[in-house]
């Protein structure tokens, strides 16, 4: 009898532990998703010419572009800054690389696991397009994929000619998310 | 523990545990129920835990072993082995390192320069190294063989498709090659194919070249670094002003990855100089040199250390002792079919007068883009407040910025008053460098067009040149001048020397090198000292009786201290060359004796040299790409020099590589110049953001945990149920 009753209460503690684990990953997915409905709200307010957009209250990051890929129906707002915590949210543009759409290297970042998850869906040919604040929409094609150390600095080189980066973890069915290995998509203007 | 203890921390343990059925109903009297309880949650905590800790070791560890399958069997370790890796075809391979000797002999003005390339394959695997490099826009590259262990191969001078095709078919076929490339007068490329494993192979290049005389002062330079060169988005197609831009742009090492204390691409230096004249100056504003003296006004001088990285400029600068100044030097080189002469003269008189100074409208440009930032900022803005402080009353003036954006400091420009040049001073001193560099609509703006009557115009243009549209914007420089005079003035350890130089010989105005600091004030006196002084005009060269075709055509302007410079092809004569000009309204003649020249080999080259660079001048003007394609080759491969249709190639005979060895092909990477700041024109270093979330491991930990739980309480049930 008291084996037992310890037994239930190891069963109890297991699947409270389940519980809380589930809800820390599905917590991820939630804000990835229900960020993004805010940020389009944020965005429209951008494209209607507001600048610095902020999607929530103390939000310290706004959109600066949005992404589609009509092929997958991909549509997911850009935002400033590449930190931890923006990319929470959505994927990130890296500073100091191009603006999205315009001239030179442009680097976006996001999660492998929930906004870049797509990347490896991404064949070459397929289109990208990148909305700026101003509304121009710029067509790219996808021209490569390969696989680089985060450390690789030709990812982030820009030399001027117009580039769009797309950028995440590899593997991508890497359980450990502390992988020295980056995944990254070039985009070229397609025209 | 004591009693009294535990019974106190009953009532504590109830509240935590939460009071549930069971707890309560806790059978059983010894030991005490609180113990009791205590005892089994500790268990049920810890057997949580450990299986918890059990499943994601579980999960890491296999997921550990997935990735390391995944991942390339070389990592960074190698890296830390001496050589740097690069990322080849999604393969990273030890890459290519250049090392470079440099001999000049220097007989009076004149270089012969040998360029000795060494192509080390650090690899174990057969590569082919491409390497993007500068020389003097000046040179005419004449020499050039492969070297094979005691062997040597002739390079030889085909049209730069042939030499390219036959570059291929023996790398192709496993036979060892060179082939060099011209880019833009002062960029080349070297390719070098199948060098063995944890081999090299040594490439020579041998190229003739004038000192230039400014100021009292010979000045030499050896280029030893391309900086990353801006390719502006031209409007529609993205490259269509650069069509070339891939080849233009080598792979830049960040200077923060190399190890410390490693020369990458070093070079060494051994210079022998034969002035003819005791010198009182030699010294080089760049690099620390060790120089002796030897008899008979000779001199020796090498690198202080025995090599330098290639991140820099190498200027040598000499001059005589006071009263040697050369008046007149004159070269000869006779051929079968023709005499070739090369003048470089002083003319006469050519001090500063003091009266009847015009007013004048200064612009000031100056390049704020990215690759300026660090020191070229800091020189650029030193220079620019010495310009502002000689601004008389009566002058006007604007001070123009441009990086992606134009931005000018008033909007027409204001006369000098001490109110404006306060501004001025103040606006110059807040620039920051970043950004692109947009030069064109910055040339516009400077540049009107238009005839000023009464005002001397002046437009002193500061920039690094790091530009890869050079011909769209000399033709903007042709069209839009005026009458307004452009002086371009290169900043920083590595400017590109062919554009400014070509761009203030069509704006009629002079370029002005400043290597260093240190160098601003002096250099930009000297520069001031041109803009004020009396232009000498209409100087005219005759080779009388002679059949006589010299370059330049038409001698430009000359500024204070300047010579007049032209090289000319000769056939029979008078055997003299007189120059004649007016300054100040006297008129002056100067007559050289062909007789005296001294017999100089590479005279002829060097004319047709600049016979090219003047037929290039021609195509640019007439906009339709390859207009003096077939005139260009001709002169090219009766001269054998490399040019952008023509260029030299060296094949060995034999095989090496065995057929079923692959060859990788990797560029050599190229420093930054020095003082350049590398994410300002590359793009930051930092590594890539991590972008992967735990979100995965936590629902297959969790889910398989609830698992484990709720079978459990089945099984239990169950059991009870019984």
């Amino acid at each position: 009898m008291r084996l037992q009753r310890q037994l239930r209460r190891v069963a109890v503690l297991l699947v409270a532990l389940g519980v809380w684990h589930v809800a820390a990953g599905a917590y991820v997915h939630a804000k990835a998703l229900a960020a993004q409905e805010l940020l389009a709200i944020a965005w429209q307010r951008t494209r209607a010419g507001e600048a610095v957009v902020r999607p929530w209250p103390h939000a310290d990051t706004w959109p600066v572009a949005r992404l589609a890929v009509p092929r997958l129906g991909v549509r997911q707002v850009v935002l400033a800054d590449a930190s931890g915590r923006s990319l929470a949210f959505g994927p990130g543009h890296l500073p100091g690389t191009a603006l999205p759409g315009a001239a030179g290297n442009s680097v976006l970042v996001a999660h492998r696991d929930t906004h870049f998850a797509f990347l490896r869906e991404l064949l070459p040919g397929d289109e990208v397009r990148i909305e700026t604040a101003r509304g121009d929409v710029r067509r790219y094609r996808v021209a490569a994929s390969r696989v680089t150390r985060a450390d690789d600095v030709w990812v982030t080189a820009g030399r001027g000619e117009e580039r769009l980066t797309l950028v995440t973890c590899w593997p991508f069915d890497a359980l450990q998310p502390g992988t020295p290995w980056r995944y990254v998509v070039v985009a070229v203007p397609a025209s | 523990m004591d009693a009294g203890n535990g019974r106190r921390c009953v009532p504590a343990t109830w509240w935590a545990a939460g009071l549930s059925r069971e707890m309560l109903n806790g059978e059983g009297r010894p030991p005490s129920p609180a113990l009791a309880l205590l005892q089994t949650i500790l268990l049920a905590t810890l057997t949580a835990i450990a299986v918890s800790v059990v499943l994601v070791a579980a999960t890491v560890f296999f997921a550990s072993r997935a990735l390391a399958a995944e991942t390339p069997a070389r990592t960074t370790a190698d890296a830390q082995q001496g050589s740097l890796l690069l990322r080849v075809d999604g393969d990273l391979v030890p890459v290519p390192v250049v090392r470079t000797e440099v001999t000049m002999r220097i007989t009076g003005p004149i270089a012969r320069v040998h360029v000795r390339q060494s192509f080390v394959n650090p690899a174990d695997r057969w590569l082919e190294g491409v390497y993007v490099f500068p020389l003097p826009e000046s040179a005419a590259v004449d020499g050039y063989r492969m070297r094979i262990g005691e062997r040597s191969v002739e390079g030889e001078l085909r049209e730069r498709a042939a030499a390219k095709q036959a570059y291929a078919a023996a790398r192709d076929a496993g036979r060892r090659a060179a082939l060099l490339e011209q880019e833009r007068p002062n960029l080349f490329t070297a390719s070098v194919a199948n060098i063995a494993p944890r081999d090299a192979i040594v490439v020579e290049i041998e190229y003739q070249q004038l000192a230039r005389w400014d100021a009292g002062a010979f000045a030499l330079r050896f280029p030893m670094v391309v900086g990353p060169r801006y390719v502006p988005r031209a409007s529609g197609s993205v490259s269509a002003a650069v069509p070339d831009a891939d080849r233009i742009t080598p792979p830049v090492l960040r200077p923060e990855s190399l190890p410390a204390g490693y020369v990458h691409n070093p070079v060494s230096m051994r210079i022998e100089l034969a002035a003819g004249v005791p010198l009182g100056v030699l010294e080089s504003p760049t690099h620390a040199i060790d120089v002796r003296e030897h008899d008979d006004a000779r001199y020796s001088a090498s690198f202080a250390a025995e090599t330098v990285p290639a991140d820099r400029d190498f200027e040598l600068r000499w001059s005589p002792r006071a009263g040697n100044a050369p008046q007149a030097i004159l070269f000869g080189e006779r051929t079968a079919d023709a005499t070739y002469a090369l003048l470089m003269l002083l003319p006469p008189g050519s001090e500063r007068r003091a009266d009847a100074r015009l007013p004048r409208e200064a612009i000031y440009v100056i390049d704020t883009s990215g690759s300026m930032n660090g020191a070229s900022i800091a020189q650029a803005r030193e220079a620019l407040q010495l310009a502002l402080a000689r601004l008389e009353s009566g002058d006007r003036f604007n001070v123009i910025e441009f990086n992606s954006r134009l931005r000018a400091l008033f909007d027409v420009p204001r006369p000098a008053s001490a109110a404006n040049v306060a501004t001025a001073s103040a606006w110059v001193g807040r620039l920051q460098a970043e950004g692109g560099t947009e030069m064109a609509p910055a040339l516009h703006a400077a540049l009107d067009g238009r005839e000023h009557p009464g005002v001397v115009r002046q437009v002193v243009f500061l920039t690094d040149g790091a530009v890869g549209n050079e011909d769209e914007l000399l033709r903007l420089v042709t069209a839009r001048l005026g009458d307004s005079r452009l002086f371009t003035v290169g900043i920083g350890s590595a400017p590109n020397s062919h554009f400014m130089t070509r761009a203030a010989a069509l704006g009629r105005g002079t370029f002005t090198y400043i290597g260093n600091v240190a160098e601003v004030r002096e250099k930009m006196t000297a520069l001031f000292a041109k803009l004020d002084a009396p232009v000498l005009k209409g100087v005219e060269v005759e080779w009388p009786g002679a059949e006589v075709e010299a370059w330049p055509a038409r001698i430009p302007d000359l500024y204070a201290g300047e010579p007049v410079v032209v090289a000319a092809r000769v056939r029979g004569g008078a055997g003299m060359v007189r120059v004649r000009g007016e300054q100040n309204g006297i008129a002056w003649t100067s007559e050289v004796g062909l007789a005296a020249a001294d017999v100089q080999a590479g005279v002829g080259k060097r004319w047709a040299r600049d016979k090219i660079d003047a037929l290039a001048d021609a195509e640019r003007q007439a906009g339709t790409p390859e207009a003096k394609r077939a005139e260009i080759i001709t002169v090219a491969l009766a001269h054998g020099l490399v040019t952008r249709y023509t260029s030299l190639v060296a094949v060995d005979r034999t095989p090496v590589r065995p057929s079923q060895m692959a060859l990788t092909s990797a560029p050599v990477p190229t420093l930054l110049p020095d003082g350049w700041i590398a994410d300002s024109v590359l793009g930051p270093g930092a590594p890539l953001p991590q972008t992967a979330t735990p979100a995965g491991l936590e629902l297959r930990t969790g889910l398989v945990a609830l698992a484990f739980g709720v079978l459990l309480l089945v099984a239990l049930r169950e059991r009870r149920e019984n």
